[in-house]
């Protein structure tokens, strides 16, 4: 995957023309004017639905087919207030389709208990964890020891040397398994990864640690999966959970794509998720992970809060296979720090992910000692009176943290800071790290790790006080000129432009700095500035991976029961849910995203979604039934260009490029006059042969509904 | 044909009458090559992303303030692979150790940028722009390598010049000459895999081709031209020659699929990809551990291209780098952190190997840089810029690397 930024050209300006509704006249619910724009600022503004539309794309993951009339009915100023303030927002659908993901609600020591990390699992093999007893948990725990054990032997037989096998895989990204030198070399734990590299395609339900570790598997009676799968639900789970290793993975391995949705069917949210834990428990973990995140984007009715979590995700970001345990962490990372506080004051957000075991294991503050802490001169004295050989890793202090802190979550690289205040960032914040990490413990403060003295950051200096010195640290940061500025810009990036304005950007900073950094004040800037409505930046923001996968879900309003494809469609456009290794996250730069490459992997997408060919996932394009009425006014008597009408205004409201839509249709017409001539006839008079005509005519839709879905016009938002 | 490709040509004819350079840095002298035969010569850039740990890749084993600044990782002098009595190579790196010894692998010490900064996101952005210190430059080195190639080398430009194996284009070859990125060749077809263009896949051009949006129009055009090409190359039948073992990583893997692009005769001039992991802050380990297994990776793979590619490795120059080093001792939690100068490695036909090149700045106390890293002695743009002259003939070197003042012949002196 791509680690860092990358560009496609600086020679490609964007520059679209208003669609063809921009002429629509004022609404009431035009806002007036802002006082605080600029005087003199003449630029055209967007109008009626076009204002609309434009903030559906920009304020939520993309409309779906009514949004427009919704938002036009409530008032788009009205409707902008609730977005800020999603606790006014009715969520009980959301909810209810998120308690199909049990664990999710779990705290991070809960979870880690019910659905043990392999490091656990190690643990209990080493016997320093107690296996629980009473099923189904001791089943989860057995089968897992059980493969975890096979794996590591086989490890040893293929690498003898006792050294190697401790080591993590070559793939295993630096700094993974620091925690837990005894790590066996684990194959790619995410069980999102692409199998066949096709994005359409659903991997294997038995990943290849499965695999491996059932090589030695009994053969499976046919009888006995029959059985099994005619079970009643308790029963077929009991016996699941009754069965051990290698039978189990064995039985599992052996079912047909049909058969395993069929040892699914009729079982409670409780009940798949032991099943699936039975088969891999951390694996549950990052499933379910992902699902409510996937959900939450293209269900969740409070969408700018959802948009900002991507967003503050994506700010202080944590790469999910650091080490075995982030992805327990990433789910309170996500539901306590991230979500609730993505409208809220700046400050706060940041205190949070700095307390927060997620970043301070993901940016090694949580292993940083003060080199005359306590801790360093007790292991000093120890050191000496070893052998060298003997000698525990030195221990003292990490500047990851202190660096990206600066670069990356406040300051911005041009903040003004120097190395030495990285370092001395990195003092202040020695003693911050997290108790019992394996064993999902929280935030915990260690003054025998803290640097005594006063330290020197940026001129401002911070006196020897413990925690509360970090705090002070994170306050200062959190009120720098520097930090409204980069914030203020990132966020318009995101809302406005890949360029954004600098008028605009020290409009929102000012809010920001008046306001003691609440975000939802400094998008109230935002939406209150004329720039944000500027004819200019209608659909200039070309969506990355994950705004057009759910922006593509979201508009074709397909029911969805798997989020497993859209995940991998996200792992091959290159941007991974919590995939993303380095500090930075990913890019928000339009042309960052266009590449030749990517763009076969959206048309493929769109073409599989319209299709029904992502397995668990409906969209409905088939066609209206027909009544046969006259061509309206302004609607042509060519029955495909109307079909492609419908579509269009359902799919993607601000409209297709005229001469895009001509070439469209025009490549319909002539591949059914060579491919299938009868299809035109069966359009013309679907009562001819209704099955077939039926047929006919939703495959059309569906290649209609994806050619829409794969333009150029539906890559922008 | 696009406008890019337009002007490209307008740039590359510019570029003709670019001063010539002498590149002491490879066995043959682009002078020495008639025009009418020109060589096809093709560039393979390997990007090590997180800044890899250059003292214990190439290890100088005779610095005893090596051994002393890095108590639990440095590699034991007994366990090096001995290159010159002073350098030796990680023991992970045993697969390069055959090719140094034939003399194809050339090793570039207290290499790196010369921008101070220890961002990794700066520093690989300024070491791909090939503008260290300047933010605002939007395209690669690679690609202005690309725009300044002697025409004579390449009269044929096809949709595949430049290609990344990866999801986006990364920096190094962004710019005016089209370059496609892909992470899968075998997947690179759109509504179906078929001999033909599927109904989908002509509708797609079809609208693609006459959108008024720049960005897309031009884009699509590209993704269809490529789509095209490599479906008549047929990659799905590729199996590597010569008992070429690539590992099975991502690494390995896109190894395996620029040497496929390579061979299928795509008109590829320019692969680049990268591999990720080498930001090793903790627990980096010494002859094994995390580092160690990086290496054996990174070696193996690039060892089983050389090898796959068998005679047609002739033509190719393999060259590596990393943002920046890392500190020469070790910090507290048994890693290394962001440093600056680094090693680079330099494989190829062409390339007088057999030699670890640089003026090595000593690891004492008062000989690091900022007390603390690998002190610089070359600039990687002057090892880039005699690998652009001699393989793409590309020998307007103010125009790949502005600003640098790389004196072609200067680096030989230094070795």
């Amino acid at each position: 995957m791509p680690f860092f930024r990358s560009t496609v050209s600086a020679l490609l300006c964007i520059c679209i023309a208003l669609p063809s509704g921009a002429s629509l006249a004022q609404t009431p619910d035009t806002p007036a004017r802002n006082t605080s724009a600029r005087p003199g600022y003449h630029s055209p503004q967007l109008q009626g639905d076009a204002r609309i539309l434009h903030a559906l794309n920009r304020f939520t993951f993309g409309p779906r087919p009514g949004d427009v009339e919704v938002v036009r009915s409530i008032g788009l100023d009205k409707w902008f207030a609730q977005q800020l303030h999603p606790e006014t927002i009715d969520l009980s659908d959301l909810k209810q389709r998120l308690a199909q993901y049990p664990a999710m609600q779990l705290s991070t020591d809960q979870l880690l208990y019910s659905l043990p990390s392999n490091a656990l699992i190690r643990q209990a093999l080493n016997g320093r964890l107690p296996v629980p007893t009473g099923e189904p948990l001791q089943a989860i725990y057995e089968n897992q020891m059980d493969r975890v054990s096979a794996r590591i032997a086989q490890q040893r037989q293929q690498n003898p040397s006792p050294a190697p096998a401790l080591q993590p895989a070559p793939g295993a990204p630096a700094g993974s398994p620091a925690m837990n030198p005894e790590a066996e070399a684990a194959p790619n734990p995410n069980p999102m990864s692409r199998a066949s590299g096709d994005a359409s395609s659903q991997p294997p339900i038995s990943s290849s640690m499965e695999a491996a570790a059932g090589s030695s598997a009994p053969p499976v009676d046919t009888l006995l999966v029959q059985d099994i799968l005619g079970l009643p639900p308790q029963q077929r789970v009991s016996r699941l959970v009754s069965m051990r290793q290698p039978e189990l993975d064995a039985f599992l391995k052996s079912l047909r794509p049909k058969e395993r949705s069929d040892l699914n069917a009729g079982l409670t949210p409780q009940q798949a998720e032991l099943v699936s834990a039975l088969e891999n428990p951390e694996r549950t973990v990052i499933e379910e992970l992902i699902a409510q995140r996937l959900t939450r984007d293209i269900e969740s009715s409070a969408q700018l809060q959802e948009v900002m979590t991507d967003f503050w995700l994506n700010h202080f970001n944590i790469y999910l296979q650091k080490n075995e345990v982030m992805p327990y962490e990433l789910v309170g990372f996500e539901r306590d720090v991230i979500r609730p506080l993505a409208l809220g004051k700046f400050e706060d957000l940041l205190e949070a992910t700095a307390h927060s075991p997620a970043m301070l294991l993901y940016l090694d503050n949580a292993s940083s000692i003060g080199p005359h802490s306590i801790a360093a001169e007790r292991a000093a004295r120890n050191g000496s009176r070893r052998p060298p050989n003997q000698r525990q890793a030195p221990e003292g202090l990490n500047e990851n943290y202190a660096r990206e802190l600066m670069e990356l979550h406040t300051l911005g690289v041009n903040g003004g800071y120097t190395q030495a205040d990285v370092t001395q960032v990195a003092s202040v914040l020695t003693g911050w790290g997290v108790t019992q990490p394996q064993r999902g413990g929280g935030f915990e403060f260690n003054p025998n790790r803290h640097e005594p003295g006063t330290k020197k950051v940026m001129g401002q200096k911070f006196k020897d006080h413990g925690e509360d010195e970090g705090r002070a640290l994170l306050h200062f940061l959190a009120t720098r000129p520097a930090t409204a500025q980069f914030l203020s810009r990132q966020i318009a990036i995101r809302f406005v432009s890949d360029d954004p304005p600098q008028p605009l950007i020290d409009r929102m900073a000012r809010t920001y700095m008046t306001t003691g950094g609440d975000i939802a004040q400094v998008l109230n800037t935002l939406y209150h500035s004329p720039e944000f409505w500027s004819t200019s930046v209608d659909r200039a923001k070309i969506k990355t991976p994950i705004e057009y996968v759910v922006s593509a879900v979201r508009a074709s309003d397909a029911s969805i029961d798997n989020l497993r494809p859209l995940a991998n469609a996200l792992r091959q456009m290159g941007m991974p849910l919590y995939g993303c290794i380095p500090p930075s996250g990913y890019s928000w730069k339009s042309t960052d995203w266009v590449s030749t490459g990517s763009l076969v992997d959206r048309m493929n997408f769109a073409l599989g979604l319209a299709a029904n060919r992502l397995p668990g996932i409906f969209a409905d394009s088939a066609p209206q039934p027909q009544e046969d009425p006259p061509p309206a006014a302004g609607q042509s008597s060519d029955p495909i260009a109307n079909e492609e009408a419908r579509l269009e205004a359902e799919l993607l409201p601000g409209g297709l490029d005229a001469t895009t839509r001509t070439a469209l249709l025009q490549q319909f017409h002539d591949q059914m006059a060579q491919r299938a001539p009868g299809a035109a006839m069966v359009r013309a008079n679907p009562n001819a042969n209704p099955r077939r005509a039926a047929n006919v005519l939703q495959r059309q839709d569906q290649l209609l509904a994806g050619l829409l879905i794969g333009s150029p016009d539906f890559q922008r938002r | 044909m696009s406008t890019s490709r337009r002007f490209f040509l307008r740039n590359g004819a510019f570029a003709l009458a670019g001063t010539t350079a002498l590149p002491g840095f490879l066995v043959r002298s682009v002078l020495a090559q008639a025009a009418s035969v020109a060589p096809t010569r093709r560039l393979v850039v390997i990007f090590q992303r997180g800044a890899a740990d250059g003292l214990n890749i190439v290890v100088p084993h005779r610095e005893k303030n090596y051994y002393a600044m890095r108590p639990s990782i440095a590699i034991p002098q007994s366990q090096v692979l001995d290159l010159d009595g002073f350098f030796g190579l990680h023991p992970s790196l045993a697969s390069f150790k055959p090719l140094y010894d034939q003399g194809h692998l050339a090793i570039v010490h207290a290499v790196g940028s010369p921008d101070m900064t220890r961002s990794h996101f700066d520093a690989q952005d300024f070491m791909e722009s090939g503008t260290p210190g300047n933010k605002s430059t939007r395209d690669g080195w690679l690609n202005r390598a690309l725009q300044a190639e002697d025409l004579r080398r390449h009269a044929q430009h096809t949709a595949f010049r430049a290609v990344a194996l990866s999801a986006d284009v990364p920096l190094t070859v962004a710019g005016q000459v089209p370059a496609i990125a892909l992470n899968n060749v075998n997947n690179f077809a759109v509504g179906g895999r078929g001999p033909a263009p599927s109904p989908a896949a002509s509708a797609f051009e079809a609208m693609y081709g006459s959108s008024g949006d720049r960005i897309f129009h031009a884009a699509g055009e590209e993704t269809f031209d490529a789509v095209q090409m490599l479906r008549a190359a047929d990659p799905a039948q590729y199996a590597p020659a010569n008992g070429a073992a690539y590992p099975a990583s991502e690494f390995g893997g896109n190894m395996r699929q620029i040497a496929q692009l390579l061979k299928a005769n795509l008109g590829v001039e320019a692969a680049f990809t990268d591999v990720t992991g080498w930001d090793t802050h903790q627990n980096q380990g010494s002859v094994n551990g995390q580092l160690a297994n990086r290496l054996r990776d990174f070696s193996d793979s690039i060892a089983a291209f050389w090898r796959d590619m068998g005679d047609g490795a002739e033509d190719i120059t393999l060259v590596t780098m990393s943002e920046f080093g890392r500190t020469a001792r070790e910090n507290g939690t048994g890693g290394t952190d962001h440093g600056h100068a680094n090693v680079m490695f330099v494989l190829g036909g062409h390339v007088r190997g057999g030699k670890v090149y640089g003026k090595w700045p000593g690891l004492d106390n008062d000989q690091l840089n900022q007390g603390r890293d690998l002190t610089l002695t070359t600039d990687y743009r002057q090892v880039l810029g005699e690998l652009v002259a001699t393989s793409l003939g590309a020998n307007n070197l103010g125009l790949v690397f502005p600003g640098a003042a790389i004196t072609p012949n200067r680096f030989l002196r230094l070795a």
